[in-house]
């Protein structure tokens, strides 16, 4: 079993302190938005933002709607244009990535 | 005082101040300008615009060689521009307040300067003069980005002077057959119409033109590359509203801008490449709204250049301090840096939430004015277009950049947070990001405020409309949420590509690889060719000299004794033949 790592008497560890000290002040609040944990169940913020909007969508119907839409249509365009140009960079990258120094001109950064 | 103050463009205070700045030692006297000389224009051309008639303040006028310029138009479209213009150069002059640099200070100066005298030109000729100092004083810039921005500078400047080259000599073949040099709607199929299309074209980023944008603004420096996002693409933008608004070629070209650079975005590893294709994007949904010409798409326009210029800007100033902190803006070393720069984040968050049209955000009241548009007049598949861009944008720019640099993995850097100014400048951004959008207030409060500035009226007849209302708010988070979810969805198993060191190529291959490629071999064949003459010649020279020295050396076959019968015969060929010739001829 994981050892615990071990807490003094602020109830922080060793490595969270460090991480507060050399955090800026105004972002001490904040530090939770690193965690692991916050980080990987993070998905269900737009997922409880996308039933609402598309519930509301039965409510709040477009004034001007197109002959394709209905009252969550743009939960899907932006789902499937988000995801179309996300996957189409595995295989362009693969069409179109060179070395850095591929023009003989190095960066400066 | 008025006659005064008309007699002269303003663009030549801060050109001036510009040359005043490379003659001034002390930094702070050129920061003093940098902010005060922008701050003045600002309110001279105000009172110039309202002490206008109803076509606004003319004047400033210049003969040059029999054509009369006038260097003053101050109306209802060119106020706009010239606000945000002088606007932006004050919001620069803080953003780089701690950099001691001459060559900046008085490059932005004359720059910001050439981008207003442009925007007020009257005539095609100023706009010419002005078109050009406007790339002469900005290759400086860029150039600042260190020597390995020479390179970039040099194609940058490259195009820049082709643009020049055909406005100029579309402005001549315009003038000479229409008699007059005005600079108003011209239209694509007048004399010298589709040279300015493409001088214009150039300048916007059009598809396939567009690649010293990418090039250029990610080598300058921090502070070069913030001050190079204002002037230069949103200039052309007013060049294409004033002299080719309705030209239905614009729309597709609007929208295959808005696309395109999606893609590249999403592959790109250095965040300010990533911002400069953004940029193209943004700049596509104004050209697609140009094309449309009607009086919604024009407003949507003239709004979105103001608040592009704003949440742009604030993008790049986000980036450029945390380049200026860190030392690099590539996302694959990058991320965590709210940890450390919070006010950054913020505000970064902000530039992000405003491009990608979030509600109470500045693209929202802007980008619907043009998707609305679009939509009215019936081009569904550029509609399409925009809509499948908007979702893309959110990908590139309002969640890409602020997640890579700030949350993402800890890249265990914990730089300072950026300077002070830095964060006025940005502060600044993010406040007017925030109140251009604001839905409550009086007539001139929030987004009414912003829509009072627009040339055609927003409240009634075929301008009219209203960003927030429940259908509009519901539909936009509905696309911006099925995004978000897309990232995490995606990110969360893993379908999303890792942030990977590379050159991508883009259309600039065909000039930099093969077009370069091709004259080397040009050059190399012409070589080969030049020496195989050089041998032939020589062989033949050779060979004949060979031959004569046999006919007539002391050795050769004349100076032998030939026998008689030989020469009687040889005289008699030709005496033969001069019979020949004299009863011929």
């Amino acid at each position: 079993m994981a050892k615990k790592p071990k807490k003094n008497t602020t109830g922080l560890t060793r490595a969270q302190i460090k991480e507060r000290t050399e955090a800026h002040p105004l972002a001490v609040p904040f530090l939770w938005l690193g965690k692991e944990k916050i980080i990987k169940n993070f998905i269900f913020v737009p997922l409880f933002g996308l039933i609402f909007f598309s519930l509301l969508g039965f409510k709040y119907p477009l004034h001007h709607p197109a002959s394709w839409d209905f009252a969550f249509s743009y939960t899907l365009i932006g789902f499937a244009a988000y995801s179309f140009v996300v996957l189409m960079a595995w295989p362009l990258f693969k069409l179109l990535a060179r070395d850095e120094n591929y023009y003989g001109e190095e960066d400066n950064d | 005082m008025i006659n005064f103050l008309t007699s002269f463009s303003p663009a030549f205070i801060l050109i001036a101040a510009g040359i005043v700045a490379a003659f001034t030692p002390l930094y702070q006297g050129r920061k003093f300008l940098m902010i005060a000389a922008p701050a003045l224009v600002l309110v001279l051309i105000n009172i110039m615009y309202l002490n206008g008639d109803a076509d606004g303040a003319l004047g400033g006028y210049f003969q040059v060689a029999g054509i009369e310029l006038t260097t003053i138009r101050i109306d209802n479209i060119s106020i706009i521009w010239g606000n945000i213009f002088a606007f932006a150069g004050i919001l620069n002059g803080i953003f780089g307040l701690h950099e001691k640099c001459k060559i900046t200070d008085t490059s932005a100066l004359i720059y910001t300067g050439a981008g207003l005298g442009a925007v007020f030109a009257g005539d095609l000729i100023t706009l010419f003069m002005f078109w050009e100092l406007l790339a002469l004083s900005s290759v400086f810039i860029v150039w600042r980005g260190g020597k390995e921005s020479y390179p970039a500078g040099m194609r940058y400047l490259a195009m820049h002077i082709l643009s020049g080259v055909l406005l100029l000599a579309g402005a001549v073949i315009y003038g000479k057959a229409t008699g007059s040099y005005e600079f108003n709607n011209i239209g694509i199929d007048a004399p010298g119409g589709k040279l300015m299309l493409l001088a214009f074209g150039i300048k916007a980023g059009f598809p396939f033109l567009h690649n010293w944008i990418q090039d250029s603004y990610p080598k300058s420096s921090v502070t070069g590359t913030v001050i190079l996002s204002v002037f230069t693409t949103k200039l052309a933008i007013y060049a294409l509203l004033r002299g080719f608004a309705g030209t239905e070629i614009l729309i597709y070209i609007g929208g295959v801008m808005t696309v395109f650079p999606v893609f590249f975005a999403v592959l790109e590893n250095d965040l300010r490449k990533v911002l400069s294709y953004s940029l193209n994007n943004q700049l596509g949904f104004m050209v697609a709204g140009i094309g449309i010409g009607s009086s919604l798409a024009l407003n949507g326009v003239a709004a979105h250049v103001v608040v592009d210029i704003l949440f742009k800007g604030l993008l790049f100033m986000s980036m450029g301090a945390v380049l200026h902190r860190v030392g690099t803006a590539k996302a694959s070393e990058l991320g965590g840096l709210f940890r450390t720069m919070p006010l950054t984040t913020l505000f970064c968050l902000i530039g992000a939430g405003s491009i990608s049209a979030f509600p109470m955000m500045g693209g929202f009241i802007s980008k619907s004015m043009i998707i609305a548009a679009m939509f009215e007049g019936h081009h569904y598949i550029v509609f399409g277009m925009l809509l499948f861009a908007s979702a893309g944008v959110l990908e590139h720019s309002g969640i890409k950049v602020p997640y890579f640099a700030f949350f993402s993995h800890d890249s265990g850097k914990r730089p300072k947070e950026a300077p002070w100014n830095m964060l006025v400048a940005m502060g600044i951004a993010s406040f007017l990001c925030i109140y251009l959008a604001w839905p409550w207030g009086g007539e001139f409060v929030g987004f009414k405020g912003l829509y009072a500035m627009l040339p055609h009226d927003t409240t009634t007849g075929a301008a009219e409309f209203h960003p927030y209302t429940a259908d509009h708010v519901v539909f936009q988070m509905q696309l911006l949420m099925g995004a978000m979810f897309a990232f995490t969805f995606l990110k969360r198993f893993g379908w999303y590509p890792p942030e990977r060191r590379a050159q991508i190529l883009d259309f600039d291959w065909t000039y930099r690889r093969l077009g370069l490629n091709l004259l080397k071999w040009i050059d190399a064949m012409w070589t080969r060719l030049g020496a195989l003459i050089i041998y032939m010649l020589k062989t033949m020279f050779g060979r004949i000299g060979t031959r004569l020295y046999h006919v007539f050396s002391p050795a050769g076959a004349l100076s032998q004794a030939a026998p008689s019968g030989i020469a009687a015969v040889f005289t008699a060929a030709m005496l033969a033949a001069l019979l020949l010739g004299a009863y011929l001829f």
